[in-house]
């Protein structure tokens, strides 16, 4: 089961806490030099998976591996290879961001000063390093716990929600810095969030988590060439034009929406429509396409779910 | 994987680098000042470098009225102390050595009396040890490392004992360091006196009568602190674990000598804790012995510790 390539595999991971399931057997792999996004709304379970990842929760049932080292059975050995933050990053408020970089490196082996400084420089945070953490702003915690990610030179990177706070040229910053770290350093990155328009600039894979089930894994270039296109036709009598239309094209979904009649399907679907509408002797006075954006993509595949 | 004297050092750094700390360390120092001034003002006026042989004369004779008077019910044992009494004032006499003097041994010997303060001081930091990590969220960067929990745990354990440790040196050197500045350290030498078997004074080094009075309350001091440390790691509340400590700390004696008629209290962890009840004075109960005092804080020891591990390896760190 284990795959050479990937250097986080995750294997039927589970968590039930009490009777309920927060993830269910939810599998992936990731590769080396990957930015794979992890989405879904607020509660689908993303943070909950990374704390099983990370080790802070037990798994109910399933497997971990990091460069194919069980988390289970080899704990320590697995996390010299993982950095991460794991919602907000607390940091000791009483210590310097140098001195608790300094707490953080010593439990690593080979971790050199010149390395400290080093992602001091990398994380922009040179001028206040000094200054005790009680007085840093929450984006300059981010940085600093990115900082505390970093130290190690880890294979694989794990930030849950890491733009929390974070300014646009912050996140810009961090965005160009997590695919550079990917590229060149060839580490896995996990990212979490619920903006998907933040993961379209920064991911190449995106999974898809919806009430601790996982709903889609798809490269962010599948998902841009797979979106379907919305057509408006526009007639006199949208709903019963939709029903002489299903019962011709049984496979296409179809809406009436703000007085329109709406058609959600491939771009070559449209030539099968027209003859459709002309047959059934329907005016037809426009039709036209509008893009379906990511985002509305996403919403359509989470669509309708309560926030469990 | 981490080097575990690393984990130590990271412990540690944290227990130096907080302020509180050194306000600690403050409030141990004043309570020293502040005992050898009460010390120096305490001293008897009636008792003069010239008159202290005449007042032991005094008290000599008084002991030995006492004796005569009573020898009809008195018991044995009662009048063996009072015989004994009497040979150390005779001791001090013949010897020349004045006992109302405070020497630098009087102040050392004082130290040992804020052993309370040192114990709460060192509840109070192992009561925050793991439960300051989760209230201020760093226990999640503290967990997601290569240190298992087990390391984690322990290496918290023994930075508290350091720190506790810390405060006794603290505690003895800088009374040795006042008594011998205020007093002199001319009477370094001067012998502990302990009444032997037969009624006979028997000489003894100060030091080492010092540091037996300092390892008893440091054996109770310590089934405090894991205590604490045992109820900070399972219920992650500083406030409780110091609390609980305390309480039982402060109300332990009394509640021991109020149950005392009952045989189940001598398994009761402050029936046990003050081992010095065998070295001079009275056990609770007359079938505890030292040895089943040390099996029932062993025991108590090795509990606390187990609860700890097993809570705070299993727990789920969420939220
Ligand atoms: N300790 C717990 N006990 C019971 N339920 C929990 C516990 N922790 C989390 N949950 C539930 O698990 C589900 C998933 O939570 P999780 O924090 O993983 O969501 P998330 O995807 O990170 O959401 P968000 O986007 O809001 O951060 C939620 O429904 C939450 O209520
Ligand atoms: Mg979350």
């Amino acid at each position: 089961m284990k795959n050479a390539d990937a250097v986080l595999q995750l294997r039927n991971v589970t968590k039930k806490i009490g009777k309920r399931t927060i993830v269910d057997q939810v599998s992936f792999d990731v590769p080396a030099g990957e930015v794979f996004g992890f989405l879904g709304p607020n509660g689908a379970g993303k943070t909950t998976t990374i704390r099983m990842i990370v080790g802070l929760i037990a798994m109910t049932a399933g497997e971990i591996y990091v460069k194919g080292i069980s988390v289970n059975k080899q704990f320590e050995r697995a996390m010299t290879h993982i950095g991460a933050i794991v919602e907000n990053p607390e940091m000791y408020k009483f210590l310097t961001g140098y001195q608790n970089l300094v707490y953080f490196a010593r439990r690593h082996t080979g971790v050199t000063t010149e390395r400290i400084n080093e992602v001091v420089k990398l994380v922009g945070l040179q001028n206040r390093i000094h200054e005790k953490v009680k007085r840093y702003s929450l984006g300059m915690r981010q940085r600093l716990g990115v900082a505390q990610a970093l130290l190690h030179r880890p294979s694989v990177l794990i930030l849950d929600e890491p733009t929390n706070g974070l300014d646009p040229a912050g996140i810009r910053e961090l965005r160009d810095y997590l695919r550079t770290l990917a590229r060149q350093e060839g580490i896995a990155v996990i990212v979490s969030s619920h903006l998907l328009s933040e993961m379209e600039l920064m991911c190449d894979r995106i999974a898809i988590i919806q009430a601790g089930n996982l709903i889609d894994v798809r490269s962010m270039n599948d998902l841009k060439n797979r979106v379907a296109h919305r057509i408006i036709v526009e007639v006199e009598e949208p709903e019963p034009t939709k029903e002489v239309l299903t019962a011709m094209l049984p496979d296409i979904a179809m809406a009436v929406q703000a007085g329109q009649l709406e058609i959600t399907a491939g771009r070559d679907r449209i030539p099968e429509l027209t003859r459709a509408l002309v047959q059934a002797e329907i005016d037809v006075y426009g039709i036209r396409t509008a893009n379906q954006s990511l985002e509305d993509r996403f919403l359509e595949l989470t669509r309708g779910e309560q926030i469990v | 994987m981490s080097n575990f004297y690393r984990l130590i050092q990271n412990e540690n750094m944290k227990i130096v680098r907080r302020p509180r700390t050194w306000a600690m360390v403050g409030v141990l120092i004043f309570a020293l000042l502040l005992l050898t001034a009460i010390l120096k003002i305490d001293q008897n006026p009636n008792i003069q470098n010239n008159n202290w042989k005449q007042h032991l004369t005094e008290t000599n004779q008084r002991l030995q009225q006492q004796i005569d008077e009573n020898s009809a019910d008195a018991s044995p044992d009662m009048k063996l102390k009072l015989e004994g009494e009497i040979n150390k004032n005779l001791y001090y006499m013949e010897h020349n050595v004045n006992p109302y003097e405070v020497t630098i041994w009087s102040v050392v010997n004082g130290s040992s009396s804020l052993m309370v303060l040192i114990t709460l001081l060192t509840v109070i930091v192992a009561a925050d040890m793991l439960a300051a990590e989760y209230s201020w969220g760093t226990i999640k960067l503290l967990l997601v490392g290569p240190a298992s929990r087990t390391k984690i745990l322990l290496s918290k354990y023994i930075s508290t004992l350091l720190f506790t440790l810390f405060l006794l040196v603290l505690n003895f050197v800088v009374s040795f360091a006042l008594g011998g500045i205020l007093e002199g350290f001319g009477e370094i030498s001067r012998p502990a006196l302990t009444i032997g078997a037969g009624g006979a004074v028997e000489e003894g080094s100060m030091l080492v009568a010092i540091l037996q009075n300092y390892g008893f309350k440091t054996i109770e001091l310590i089934m405090y602190v894991t205590m604490s440390f045992m109820i900070s790691a399972t219920f992650r509340s500083s406030s409780m674990a110091i609390a609980f400590s305390l309480l039982f700390m402060l109300i332990g004696n009394t509640l021991v000598n109020i149950l005392s008629k009952f045989e189940w209290v001598k398994y009761l962890l402050f029936a046990n804790v003050n081992l010095s009840q065998y070295a001079n004075g009275t056990p609770v109960r007359p079938d505890m012995t030292m040895l089943f005092s040390v099996c029932v804080l062993l025991v108590y020891f090795v509990v606390f510790h187990l609860i700890s591990w097993v809570v705070f390896t299993k727990r789920d760190v969420a939220g």
